[in-house]
């Protein structure tokens, strides 16, 4: 079978492709309505919601650069998974039931028509929606760049496209993507991250035998590799120490529920009870999908270090070169199909805020109402971001520029510092007010910015994304409080005491 | 005092923490030194002299974090659910959540003073309490979540109070 590798893995890529146009056509015929392309109308099962809410969480990053981060710095980045269980019980406890609620008294599309809804704020809604903006230009960017590089590596690995470039591998990648995020909108992205979760938790479940197996001693033998060449890398904080984690674990973990792309699949469910199935499910599948970040980073940094393999070129390299070597030729297909699967379920999410910002949210903040034909403009929009990124992505990797990167880095710690407060301190305290709303996000957006921009190195590796989140955190509520409690909307109120 | 106000409070302990950290003078290595030979790896280094400055900083700044999460955690549970049952279920995870923190950072605090540890489950043990307990803390919140969900977080009153409200709203849409 090993001399068929490279065909079982193209043919398991190209079948997950042609599943991902085949959903696209199917969604198209049910998608009829700005309302249908944004939420999905609001009527999907628990199923599908807990699944797409865990892969959209568990991006690229999670598949491609978390076992990189692990083979070049030990378990330092392993808090960013640890802490799911946080993430979703934050998520869940704290918006998933009143965005839900906002979402069906006020028939809202996306995060920012949540923000005004609850702040009758214009500027917060603004603001909110420049942010996801912003973010999403550079994630999608940085998705499409992996998601380019990953399908290069496979395609030149055959005789015959030995030679492609990456132009082509951005086309053809981002070809599937928009077709099926155009055509179905958010419905073929969610019944997309079915599959795709599917995909990730079988690979994830499957590469922790194999990777147990790669050493006579298992696990143990790993351990006992890295405890006698560092030993600080197969410790709990790795070998960016104890500050680098453990602001980790709170950007990420505090964070989760302030990211958008997870959040507006929260509004999507047919009944709020749902959340009692979608949590558990999405928690779990997340835990056996990101198992195969720790046990590839770790056996490939034991291999190298124990002299067993050649160092890697790059760290990102890990993954790759893990199912290159030591995975049988099916699951080696299954898990590339796998990477294409986690970095598109999060892409298709980001594609659809991104375009419901462009068409829905700014327009509304700052002329009163969205494009009339919302839904062909929806899909216009999508085209246009999507080719927008691929082009950024292209000159960011040709032209050396650090743009794209900058942007990509900033994606997480913005969403997190920005909407934290304002959505999910917002949502569970009447007093938070709309100008508390505004200061958090323009103070989080600065430093998060200015430290980027600026290359600011902070002292112990401590996330820029953290100190933005907790400076927005206290500066919104300290605002808030210093304010006289302003009466919410009816409807808003009620909920809130729900 | 409202939790929104412990919440603040466990805030700005961690913000002070974190500032007592960001001017603390970091020793060499600090966050891990390059590998002499293999490009992109980086090696811990002594642990122990890592933290030199900042001592056991880190354990007290995730103890802020613990109960932060906690209080938001909540917050999550409308302010006319809150009964004493709830204290006892919230106040009884986060006792856990705070003994699985000091288990691993014991641990690891041994292993630095000593340079030794024990192997379970294929990995040492503070590594462990991480992989497993640091998840396993929260996930009790889910559980909870799960098995608490017609009580706290969506009584059967609640539910049909929200779909009398949705009926007002579409029966005032109607009128006008």
């Amino acid at each position: 079978m090993e001399e068929y590798r490279q065909a079982i893995i193209l043919t398991c890529v190209g079948l997950y492709m042609v599943m991902c146009i085949w959903v696209g056509l199917w969604a198209m015929r049910r998608t009829k309505s700005a309302g249908d392309f944004f939420v999905a109308g609001r009527g999907l099962g628990p199923i599908v919601v807990s699944l797409a809410v865990f892969s959209s969480t568990l991006s690229g990053f999670g598949f491609v650069g978390g076992p990189g981060l692990v083979y070049a710095t030990g378990l330092s980045s392993i808090w960013m998974a640890v802490c799911s269980a946080l993430g979703y019980a934050t998520g869940f406890y704290l918006i998933s039931k009143r965005i839900r609620m906002v979402a069906e008294v006020r028939d809202t599309m996306s995060l920012p028509d949540v923000v005004f809804a609850r702040y009758g704020s214009n500027a917060a809604r603004l603001l909110t929606a420049g942010t996801i903006l912003l973010g999403v230009l550079g994630y999608l960017a940085t998705q499409i760049l992996a998601m380019a590089l990953v399908l290069q590596s496979i395609l030149s690995a055959t005789e015959a496209l030995a030679d492609i470039s990456l132009i082509a591998c951005v086309v053809v990648s981002s070809a599937v993507l928009i077709f099926y995020c155009v055509t179905g909108g958010i419905l073929a992205s969610v019944y997309t991250d079915l599959v795709q979760g599917i995909v990730m938790i079988v690979s994830g479940a499957l590469v922790v035998v194999t990777a147990a197996s790669v050493f006579d001693g298992g696990f143990s033998e790993v351990s006992a590799i890295l405890l006698q060449r560092d030993g600080e890398d197969i410790m709990p904080f790795g070998t960016l120490g104890t500050m680098a984690s453990l602001s980790w674990f709170f950007l990420f973990g505090l964070g989760l529920a302030g990211q958008p792309h997870v959040a507006t699949k929260m509004m999507m469910n047919r009944k709020l009870s749902d959340n009692r199935i979608i949590m558990p499910v999405a928690v779990l599948g997340y835990v056996v999908a990101a198992m195969l970040w720790i046990s590839v980073g770790v056996v490939m940094r034991a291999l190298v270090l124990g002299d067993v393999a050649m160092p890697l070129g790059a760290p990102d390299e890990a993954a790759p070169a893990f199912l290159t070597t030591y995975a049988h030729p099916l699951l080696a297909g299954i898990v590339f199909a796998g990477l294409f699967a986690a970095i598109m379920s999060t892409a298709d999410g980001f594609l659809n805020i991104g375009a419901a910002a462009i068409i829905h949210d700014i327009p509304k903040a700052i002329r009163g109402r969205s494009l009339d034909n919302e839904l062909f403009w929806a899909r216009t929009a999508t085209i246009g971001l999507s080719v927008l990124s691929a082009g950024f992505a292209l000159y960011s990797f040709y032209g050396s520029n650090a743009l794209v990167a900058i942007l990509g880095a900033f994606g997480w710690g913005t969403f997190a510092a920005a909407l934290v407060p304002v959505v999910v301190i917002g949502l569970n305290w009447k007093q938070a007010s709309a100008r508390a709303a505004i200061v958090a996000i323009i103070a989080s957006l600065t430093i998060n910015l200015g430290v980027q921009l600026f290359g600011v190195s902070i002292p112990y590796a401590i996330s820029p994304g953290f100190l933005a989140m907790l400076t927005s955190l206290i500066l919104f509520i300290g605002v808030s409080l210093l304010e006289k409690t302003k009466p919410l909307p009816k409807d808003i109120d009620r909920i809130m005491d729900l | 005092m409202k939790a929104i106000h412990l919440a603040f409070v466990f805030l700005l302990a961690i913000a002070g923490i974190t500032v007592f950290v960001l001017i603390s003078e970091p020793p060499t290595g600090a966050t891990g030194v390059a590998h002499d030979t293999i490009a992109g790896m980086k090696l811990g280094g002594d642990g122990a002299a890592r933290l030199a400055t900042i001592g056991r900083t880190p354990f007290y700044f995730q103890l802020g974090v613990i109960g932060f999460a906690a209080t938001l955690l909540y917050m999550g549970v409308a302010e006319r659910r809150r009964d004493g049952a709830l204290r006892v279920a919230i106040l009884t995870m986060t006792a856990v959540a705070l003994f699985i923190w000091y288990m691993l950072y014991s641990g690891y605090e041994d292993y630095l003073a000593t340079g030794e540890t024990d192997v379970v489950f294929g990995f040492p043990v503070p590594t462990n309490w991480m992989f497993w307990g640091i998840w396993g803390s929260f996930a009790i919140f889910d559980l909870f979540y799960v098995v608490a969900f017609r009580r706290y977080f969506l009584p059967k009153e609640d539910e049909a109070e929200f779909a009398a409200l949705v009926a007002e709203l579409k029966a005032d849409e109607g009128q006008h």
